[in-house]
């Protein structure tokens, strides 16, 4: 489809406007996470200055690296688990089909349907009763809970495509089913399980309300840390900035790699 | 393990249950009635309802303009297609501390410089209906590159030789817009509709980073009305009571437009 005349005008236009309104907001707060607090305090605002790295040297060595750590391991545990459970579930999914296994998918939507206080309050009791509150084990807990489901949703899909004669010739030879999981089924379907873990990365990173519910110091994760320190009345701006700019690293590699899988993964495979 | 929260949670909702108390007691339908009648349901239902109606008209709209934009070929379409997808893919609460830095009326881009050059001088997020007019804005950002995802998707999938014709019968492209890419899409909006209302219906993580719900209950939506109720105030049966309700809203809602649209 080719836009013509003032219609492309017009799609020019919206285009910069867009991408203004899009990405000053994040230059913004980059820009700041360089400056000292007195220069974020001048306005207006000035385009050159002495930058300074005082925030993010603040956020290391003032034991806040032990979030960021955090959150790696939760995002790491969550894309491990997610696949020693989810390819096995997702294999038999595709390949044994039954009336209850065709309608499974709105069960595993439903999950991430549901508000997340209500999904978390069985999850905050048990964890309670086992003292293990404010750990990144009662994070990873809750994280599972809906991106296992996931990831079984989208390896299904994925899995159902491949032919079954591939396999077929394995078995005649006498491999058994894990070995045909493993040695044929796994290597074709590596595109989708990066895929599913990159999608978990994101999910696992960014998730703010069940980490909150859960921990409070010890297993804090990044996003607890940006909004507990947004909500207080703290005003050390740079030191804010600098938080927040390295919770958005992931984003900004991943963000070339992840457009297309992202549609597939919102949609759970509807749309490719 | 998937049907395990909502088996908890439909047992919660019938418990007197205090969080921090280890005694409970059957309710009935005591919690439905205690959430359902206090004034701040009432109040936070409508702020849902303002704040997701909206979001997802404003993400819909604005993603779909780019993905019609962004179907054209022209040379450095995938830088700006990744470059658009960074709000979305940013922690939640890390959108939501940014607007609230861009807004503040000391530091902020938009309330300390833009605005008093317009000769506006207030604290948006401390004005009630601003606060939530700035909520929705932040939301919208970090939604919209996701429905212009889908939406591209969608376009990308409608055959070229559509337009060709239609061109050859000298069809404008408010023609074309209107008689072939909407019915064509019309499957792939009704998706996109349900998966922001779902979305919208539930934020919290925006909402809870720029306001907490304030200024008093003004940006309180019911996500964060629930979270205050289980976690702030430890009543676990009246937030279980709550989230059934809002599970059997989600599921009216998102079964009338997959029967509206056909998908």
């Amino acid at each position: 489809m080719k836009l013509e005349g003032r219609w492309k005008l017009f799609g020019i236009v919206f285009l910069v406007i867009y991408l203004l309104f899009s990405l000053v907001p994040i230059a913004w707060v980059v820009i700041s996470s360089f400056k000292t607090h007195y220069q974020t305090l001048i306005m207006p605002p000035k385009l050159f200055f002495k930058p300074t790295v005082t925030a993010y040297k603040n956020v290391f060595l003032g034991g806040m690296g032990k979030v960021f750590l955090n959150s790696t391991k939760v995002a790491v545990i969550d894309i491990f688990a997610a696949m020693v459970f989810g390819i096995p579930a997702a294999y038999s999914l595709a390949r044994f089909k039954s009336g209850v296994t065709e309608n499974i998918g709105f069960w595993l939507l439903s999950l991430r349907m549901a508000p997340a206080f209500g999904v978390v309050i069985p999850v905050y009791i048990l964890m309670r009763r086992f003292h293990l509150l404010d750990t990144t084990v009662a994070v990873n807990a809750a994280h599972l809970l809906i991106n296992i489901p996931f990831a079984v949703w989208l390896l299904k899909s994925y899995i159902e495509e491949i032919p079954v004669e591939i396999e077929e010739s394995a078995l005649v030879d006498g491999a058994t089913r894990f070995q045909t999981l493993v040695h044929i089924i796994l290597p074709v379907s590596m595109p989708m399980v990066v895929t599913v873990a990159i999608l978990i990365f994101i999910f696992s990173w960014n998730e703010l309300f069940f980490a909150f519910v859960l921990t409070s110091s010890e297993g804090m994760t990044v996003p607890v840390l940006v909004a507990s320190l947004a909500g207080s009345m703290t005003f050390n701006w740079p030191l804010l900035c600098a938080i927040s700019v390295c919770s958005m690293v992931p984003a900004f590699v991943f963000a070339f790699v992840v457009q297309r899988h992202i549609v597939r993964g919102l949609t759970l495979g509807a749309i490719r | 393990m998937v049907s395990f929260p909502f088996v908890y949670m439909l047992y919660t909702s019938t418990q007197y249950w205090i969080a921090l108390r280890p005694e409970r007691s059957f309710a009935g339908l005591g919690n439905y009635r205690s959430v359902l009648l206090s004034t701040e349901f009432r109040q936070s239902l409508l702020t849902t309802v303002i704040f997701v109606i909206s979001s997802v008209a404003g993400s819909i709209v604005l993603g779909f303009a780019l993905a019609l934009v962004l179907n054209e070929k022209f040379r450095g379409r995938n830088v700006i297609r990744a470059l658009l997808t960074i709000p979305a893919i940013i922690p939640p609460a890390a959108a939501g501390f940014t607007w609230k830095f861009l807004l503040n009326r000391d530091v902020g881009l938009i309330g300390g410089f833009f605005l008093p050059l317009l000769g506006v001088k207030r604290a948006l997020l401390g004005d009630p209906g601003w606060a939530l007019f700035s909520v929705i804005l932040a939301d919208v950002w970090c939604q919209t590159p996701l429905m212009f995802l889908i939406l591209l998707a969608g376009l990308q999938a409608i055959p070229m030789e559509l337009f060709d014709a239609a061109r050859i019968d000298g069809a404008g492209f408010g023609q074309v817009l209107v008689r072939i890419i909407i019915p064509l899409l019309k499957r792939v909006l009704g998706l996109a509709v349900i998966i922001r209302f779902i979305f919208a219906f539930t934020t919290f993580d925006v909402i809870f980073t720029m306001t907490g719900g304030g200024p008093g209950i003004a940006t309180q939506t019911l996500p964060l009305l629930g979270w205050k109720t289980g976690f702030l105030y430890y009543d676990l049966g009246q937030a279980a009571a709550l989230a059934v309700v809002m599970l059997l809203i989600t599921v009216f809602f998102s079964s009338t437009l997959v029967r509206m649209v056909k998908l």
